[in-house]
């Protein structure tokens, strides 16, 4: 086996419960994002970018449909001779291994895996995180600082600070103590999550950290710890562009949005960092006479009859004549009938919509009080002139008239 | 080489000079087409529609954008241990004369054609536009026992008369006789260009027309052999538009704002695959306004566009105006500009304000990288 610079590894096992019925049947990496995207994209188009070509991808949770979707790789040009995409996941062995405990222990199961390769470094992703970010200039930095384990952080404000992991660091970078989501914190230097290590260092600590019965194998709860009590070189990477935790209804459904804010920093039509995605060969989009589109997002094998609002469609969508979209994602093969009206939504993948249907609310009128995203889970029905309010999250099939 | 039972034959440049402007640079074959595809996209389609996974490619001249687009089959899944996509630029050699006609191309590529040990080969053309199920056909080619089966299309709308092919058929649907460049005022049955030909066949009259010295293997040989062998036709019942000037080509573009030709043409069960580019999906501004186009991924649209096909990367900035038109792959429409009748080839750019107005019956064309 030829041997790597750096083996990227991509925690892709988590369930996502707080996305709930968005998760119920397929893993969070594998949700659908941006039209034509899943946020597993996001890492491995990345990592390709970045010029990593070997990644092992850890599953756990759901992962037919994630399968389905890396396929050999080929999107993302992770299709080598040599390394490429592998899926990892848990395995039957003859010493207690199996179901992954946690992350740190994922990696732990697999070093079999990484050491095939005898890398140098090791880059520990996430599937739940929109962002764009050169990779190689983060393991340049942290083999220029000869850190053991380097970090990438976003500033974030100080309120927010106390939802995050926060890097509480020196003038020169260094890492000196970890606090998860601290009520008082001391810096704003949020952890995204993104590791690079060196490969020596870390499987010490992930060797040592399983003999503790007692640990989590937990990246932030108990490697980072052992690693500082230890005295060990940690260095923070600041990376100050567009990223965000696609983990809650609110982020997945922000993050979408974000797409249309000229203000916003996510330029997805940058040419030489594209975000690639299995194409699945849908013809183009068609927009009809009586259609009225503004500020949206369109992609392949939509047909809209209807109108639509500030509102991000994916593929294979229909849009029925007098049919209103707003403020919503309308996930893959999802088909909105006459006359019925969606607002403020996530409508997963080939939900039927019925006839004058109406979902969601503008949190405009009915006032911020209890208001949120209503999600219709993937495959239902909403039977004519169903209603449906704000902030539900719809797991059965809605008869016609019923009001939710 | 193991094949499947079926192979594929396309010829890339036929009807070349029937869309100069868009071919001046580029093969038939690779002449952009509803809003995303190559025209060879529907000939391949079809083929690895019907689980041919052998396909040569002929070509003579300008292939270039061509081998660009195929690369090696990948996106037809045409990327094989056992057969797969092969193209066949001219290979002059003293034994291959010229390089002027279908007999001289396809006797070019008789040891493609042996070595297939595929029994029957489906030759196709790229200047006719369907989605045909050649499945049913090649069925209905061995069950008949058939030497040639050729595919025809019923249909009264074809005014010009250059490289027509009408076939005569029986009541068994047994063709009696192909007659070329004839211009038919009533109904009658157009040949798709898609012709299945038993292997043994194909190569035993390439062989004798070479010899004879013969041109084109359609009129000068298959035409002339009608009553020798057993040819029968298959008909397509679907939509089929034949390419044969800029204004059919303008024409069928625009046949794509129809549901019912749409559905045809991209037949869920039978998809038409083409290269993939990874653009973002198209954003329509705040001020947008479209009514009734085909616009494929990658756009930006600020303006106001009607009736009209646009192709992956086109931005229309804020004010501009487009109707009628047929904008490719990069057109860069300036604020304020308006257009109407207009067909833009790759990476054109109309400036701010520009008003560029042709007719329904002359479009205005602007060249590949030109810039108004």
């Amino acid at each position: 086996m030829k041997n790597k610079k750096c083996v990227a590894m991509l925690l892709a096992g988590g369930q996502g419960s707080r996305l709930g019925v968005l998760t119920s049947k397929i893993a969070k990496p594998a949700v659908p994002y941006g039209g034509k995207y899943r946020i597993i994209d996001f890492p491995l188009s990345n990592c390709a970018n970045s010029g990593i070509d070997t990644v092992g991808i850890l599953t756990q949770y759901k992962p037919l449909e994630l399968n389905d979707y890396i396929g050999s790789g080929k999107p993302w040009d992770l299709d080598r001779i040599s390394g490429g995409v592998h899926i990892l996941p848990p395995y039957q062995g003859q010493d207690g291994e199996g179901w992954y405990k946690g992350t740190a222990n994922a990696i732990y199961q697999n070093i079999e895996f990484i050491e095939r390769y005898n890398p140098e470094n090791v880059l520990i992703l996430s599937g739940d995180h929109i962002y764009k970010m050169d990779y190689s200039k983060m393991i340049k930095n942290h083999i220029e600082t000869g850190a053991a384990c380097t970090i990438s952080v976003l500033e974030v404000s100080m309120e927010e600070a106390t939802r995050f992991g926060i890097m509480n660091t020196d003038e020169n970078d260094t890492i000196y103590e970890f606090e998860e989501k601290p009520k008082h914190p001391k810096s704003n230097l949020a952890s995204m999550g993104i590791y690079v290590f060196k490969w020596d260092k870390l499987k010490k600590y992930l060797t040592e950290d399983e003999k503790n019965p007692d640990s989590a194998n937990d990246f932030g709860k108990n490697i980072i710890p052992a690693m500082l009590n230890a005295k060990e070189l940690l260095k923070v990477y600041r990376f100050n562009d567009y990223w965000k935790d696609v983990g809650t209804v609110n982020s997945l459904w922000d993050a979408n949005l974000d797409l249309l804010n000229p203000k916003i920093n996510l330029d997805l039509s940058d040419k030489n960092w594209r975000i690639y995605s299995r194409n699945t060969g849908m013809p183009p989009q068609y927009v009809a006479d009586k259609a009225n589109v503004e500020n949206s997002l369109i992609t392949d094998g939509c047909e809209i009859y209807g109108s639509i609002d500030y509102s991000v469609l994916f593929e294979n969508v229909l849009i029925e004549e007098g049919a209103s979209v707003e403020y919503s994602l309308i996930m893959p093969g999802a088909v909105i009938k006459k006359g019925a009206s969606v607002k403020y939504s996530i409508i997963a993948e080939n939900v039927v919509v019925e006839e004058d249907a109406d979902i969601g609310a503008d949190p405009a009128v009915t006032g911020s009080e209890g208001w949120g995203i209503t999600v219709v889970g993937a495959n239902l029905n909403i039977g004519k002139k169903a209603k449906i309010s704000a902030n539900k999250m719809i797991t059965e099939s809605i008869k016609e008239e019923e009001t939710v | 080489m193991r094949a499947s039972a079926v192979a594929g034959i396309v010829f890339a440049n036929s009807g070349d000079s029937f869309l100069k402007k868009l071919t001046a640079k580029r093969s038939m074959a690779s002449v952009p087409f509803g809003a995303r595809y190559r025209l060879i996209d529907f000939a391949l389609s079809n083929l690895v529609n019907a689980d041919i996974n052998t396909v040569g490619i002929i070509t003579k001249e300008n292939y270039r954008s061509l081998m660009d687009h195929v690369g090696n089959g990948v996106h037809w899944e045409l990327d094989r241990k056992n057969g797969g996509l092969y193209l066949f630029p001219p290979y002059l050699t003293s034994g291959v004369k010229k390089y002027n006609g279908t007999v001289d191309a396809l006797y070019g590529i008789r040891e493609f054609i042996s070595r297939c040990q595929s029994e029957y080969f489906v030759i196709c053309h790229t200047n006719v536009l369907a989605n045909i199920d050649i499945s049913a056909a090649v069925e209905e080619h061995i069950a008949q026992e058939a030497d040639i089966t050729l595919l025809y299309k019923k249909s009264a709308a074809v005014t010009e008369s250059t490289d027509n092919l009408v076939l005569a058929l029986d009541s068994c649907n047994k063709v009696t006789r192909i007659d070329f460049d004839v211009s038919v005022g009533k109904q009658a049955a157009y040949g798709l260009g898609v012709t299945i030909i038993n292997r043994h066949l194909l190569l035993e009259l390439i062989e004798k027309a070479y010899e004879e010295d013969l041109t084109d293997f359609f009129a000068d040989v298959l035409a002339k052999k009608v009553r020798q062998f057993k040819v029968i036709g298959f008909e397509h019942k679907e939509y089929a538009a034949f390419l044969k000037s800029a204004d059919s080509y303008y024409q069928a573009s625009m046949d794509l704002l129809d549901a019912d030709v749409r559905r045809q043409l991209f037949n869920r069960s039978r998809p038409i695959y083409t290269k993939t580019r990874d653009d973002m999906p198209t954003r329509y501004g705040t001020k947008a306004e479209v009514k009734n186009c085909i616009i494929a991924d990658g756009c930006v649209i600020e303006g106001t566009v009607r009736n009209s096909i646009l192709f992956r990367g086109v931005k229309i900035e804020r004010g501009a105006s487009v109707e009628n038109c047929i904008l490719m792959q990069e057109t860069s429409i300036g604020a304020d500009a308006q257009l109407n009748y207009v067909v833009s080839d790759k990476n054109a750019a109309v400036g701010k304000g520009m008003v560029l107005k042709g007719t329904q019956q002359k479009h205005f064309f602007i060249k590949k990288n030109e810039i108004v």
